[in-house]
């Protein structure tokens, strides 16, 4: 008998220990932020902008004209104390652990963007998983006032774009943040970030009729990469550029090359896959960097009078795909070693790995020493098959 | 206490639980700093000198012949030089479970429920191991058998989801600094678990007869060792030996880096639960050794009626162990492989002179 009382009397404690959690935090009291924005205004204050999905018009047959998201914005000393001061602002606390996408404005960037970087690691909202994009053309809160069409979340859009240039074209990619962390902290090694651009007039993508129209006037747009030395940026690189970064790095998945073919005309050649490797080997007192990469691919679209049917001609396009890939990671080393100085294709990373009792001599002004550092690109392309045709079509058979 | 037996196959589940849990949650973090990209060797000379020590302690336990260490060192030294012996040795086990409760409670609340105050994470995880505890030995043998093939399971889980991330770029150079580092950063892990692995000589004698006792400690020890490795070179492989050092706690960062198909992400807490039940069981074997010792210190037939009272300064001695989590860090880093070798090596080393000394004593007086 006493027994069965002991019993219940520890389910009823039980319970009331298990009823609730201390943190419990109700979907419905939570403002889930997919985008922050950050940048400096001219007092040297934190600007700080969020964009929070609006659930009831995500998860709805019947969508109403208000926005699927909205923004708010306000400023602070630090970014914690901006990210709080939105309380004032916002009807729900705002939820970090969704978020695709930070966007830095490019005063923050020029200034250097580690300090902001600690929050983000820091605090146990944010997960590593997200993008961290530089805003090129416009202010970096105004690109989170933008409406997009089909995407009905605009930090999913561009998160989707930024994967999608990478992989099916490669002249820009996503970094996360420990990624960014990573390589600021790497003395061989600078970052890149994506950049983004405002094309149209920010204030009618501010509205919702800028997705009534078909081609709607104000577009977001994935740009290429940004290159930083340690945590400023310096400057922006050209498409070539970015792509030769991510055919050196392996981070090309599938693009397109074309070459001039014959006299006239022109042959695209898909690449697939492609696998790279830095190498670094001691010539006499100083190191030589090796850049390899194996490209496989498939010819796609023919516009000249090309003899796609004799295993010589295939050879030929196989030297040109190489040249043209050479050519490529050529113009991203020429702009590393001699117009930006930053060394963001990780060639000091490569020499720690290869050489480390060298790296350990320069390892304080790899700044400047690695301008000098001889780099040599090695291409080998592939080409596989050549689609559902045998030959071009304007051949005449 | 009170005839309670467990198979050689569940102690080595025991073993490989306890070298498992904390170390797992705190030795990536140190091992990184210290021996940067070749923390996974430290681990290596870790195990081996592991295997060293399970050997010896397997040793002790038989030259106790039944006896917990507590009743062998009453035993070999008489009840007052004993008792002294038995007071540091209890004392250490008693400040080790407040250490792991504290790890798994700033775990806790770092990561996952930060407003929630620590007593009220450490009272609610000290109850469930005080009602295990209460059933016996018998009853944690069993659950471990239970709970294994799940650790092992998210184990593997984790590590082949991962693997996609993985470059292994970041394990080069080779020995930059040469060996000396890893093979000093290997202290780090003798110091945390094995030679914790003194809390088992509690249990040792619980364990049915036979040669497999000694196999079951080296061969738990060994794989608990490999699941450490394992943890340490999947941060070093996925994050690189800077984030790794960077972090608090690796390999939830690596939890949060694994993304299947793009839609299953966000299964960080599959690493919060291996912690959870390794660190279950380490608490528990520690909780259970301790009032088994104390019982026996004190010539109590139960140690039952103790769980509760020292559970409850468990959890105070846990919060007020230390003020932060920097001191912690100091704490773990420079006092406690001391503080760890004198009780996990000179301790047993004591005791197993003075059990030889008392057999060769016995037995001249039965000539």
């Amino acid at each position: 008998m006493t027994s069965s009382w002991v019993r219940i009397s520890l389910i009823i404690i039980c319970l009331s220990l298990l009823s609730g959690c201390w943190n419990s935090n109700e979907l419905d009291e939570l403002g889930i932020a997919v985008s922050v924005a950050i940048d400096k205004n001219d007092e040297g204050d934190y600007l700080v902008a969020v964009q929070v999905i609006n659930p009831s018009e995500i998860a709805t047959d019947a969508p109403t004209n208000r926005p699927p998201v909205s923004t708010y914005s306000t400023t602070g000393e630090t970014l914690l104390d901006a990210f709080r001061r939105l309380s004032a602002k916002s009807p729900r606390q705002i939820y970090f652990s969704q978020m695709r996408l930070v966007i830095i404005g490019s005063k923050l960037a020029e200034e250097g963007v580690m300090p902001s970087l600690d929050f983000l690691y820091r605090d146990h909202e944010f997960r590593t998983s997200f993008y961290v994009a530089v805003a090129k053309n416009a202010p970096a809160e105004v690109m989170l006032s933008i409406v997009t069409p089909y995407e009905k979340i605009p930090a999913n859009k561009i998160m989707n774009s930024i994967d999608n240039v990478q992989k099916n074209w490669g002249v820009s990619k996503g970094v996360s943040i420990d990624k960014l962390i990573a390589d600021v902290r790497d003395k061989g090694k600078s970052p890149v970030l994506p950049g983004i651009d405002l094309l149209g007039d920010p204030e009618v993508g501010n509205n919702m009729s800028n997705v009534e129209n078909v081609d709607a006037p104000t577009k977001l747009e994935v740009d290429h990469l940004a290159a930083f030395k340690e945590d400023r940026l310096v400057g922006w690189l050209s498409e070539m550029e970015s792509q030769g970064l991510n055919y050196a790095t392996g981070d090309v998945r599938s693009t397109i090359v074309t070459h001039p073919c014959d006299d006239e005309g022109t042959i695209s050649v898909e690449i697939l896959r492609t696998q790279s490797s830095m190498k670094s080997k001691m010539d006499g007192s100083t190191p030589e960097v090796t850049i390899m990469v194996e490209a496989e691919g498939n010819v796609a679209e023919v516009d000249c009078k090309i003899d796609l049917g004799s295993p010589e001609s295939i050879q030929e396009v196989n030297k040109e795909v190489e040249k043209q890939i050479e050519k490529t990671i050529q113009s991203s080393v020429t702009a590393a070693q001699e117009e930006l100085e930053s060394d963001f294709l990780g060639l000091g990373s490569a020499v720690h790995r290869d050489n480390p009792t060298y790296w350990k001599s320069v390892e304080d002004e790899w700044d400047q020493q690695f301008t000098e550092l001889d780099v040599s690109i090695e291409v080998k392309a592939k080409i596989r098959r050549k689609g559902n045709s045998t030959q071009p079509i304007n051949k005449e058979g | 206490m009170d005839n309670q037996t467990i198979s050689p196959r569940q102690f080595m589940f025991l073993v490989i639980l306890f070298t498992i849990g904390s170390s797992i949650l705190i030795i990536p973090t140190p091992l990184a700093l210290e021996a940067r990209q070749d923390a996974w060797l430290s681990v290596i000379v870790a195990i081996l000198v592991g295997l060293l020590l399970s050997l010896f302690y397997s040793k002790v336990g038989k030259e106790a012949e039944g006896k917990t260490f507590v009743q062998a060192a009453q035993y070999a030294f008489g009840p007052w030089i004993g008792r002294v012996l038995n007071l540091f040795y209890l004392m250490f086990l008693y400040i080790l479970s407040a250490l792991v409760l504290r790890n798994i409670g700033d775990f806790m609340t770092t990561q996952i429920i930060p407003e929630t105050p620590l007593q009220f994470t450490h009272i609610l995880f000290l109850l469930v191991i005080i009602a295990g505890a209460y059933l016996g030995i018998e009853a944690m043998g069993r659950s471990a058998e239970i709970f294994i093939p799940w650790m092992v399971l998210l184990l593997i889980f984790m590590v082949i989801s991962v693997a996609p991330q993985i470059n292994m770029e970041h394990l080069k150079p080779h020995f930059e600094n040469g060996i000396w580092p890893p093979i000093k950063a290997s202290g780090i892990v003798i110091g945390t678990p094995y030679l914790e692995m003194i809390t088992l000589l509690m249990i040792y004698p619980y364990v049915k007869e036979g040669i497999k006792k000694t196999h079951g400690w080296m061969l738990g020890s060994v794989i608990g060792g490999l699941a450490l490795l394992l943890i340490t070179l999947i941060s070093l492989l996925v994050l690189g030996a800077d984030l790794t050092g960077l972090n608090a706690y690796p390999t939830y960062k690596v939890g949060e880096k694994i993304n299947i198909a793009g839609f299953l992400e966000g299964l960080e807490i599959i690493i919060a639960i291996i912690w959870m039940i390794t660190i279950f069981f380490k608490l528990i074997i520690l909780v259970y050794s301790t009032t088994v010792g104390v019982a026996q210190f004190l010539n109590m037939d139960d140690h039952r009626p103790l769980l509760l009272p020292l559970g409850m300064g468990t959890v105070v001695l846990s919060i007020i162990a230390y003020p932060d989590v920097a001191y912690f860090e100091t704490f773990v880093g420079e006092t406690w492989s001391a503080y760890a070798l004198t009780h996990g090596l000179l301790l047993p080393l004591v005791l197993l002179v003075g059990l030889l000394v008392r057999k060769k004593f016995s037995k001249r007086k039965q000539t």
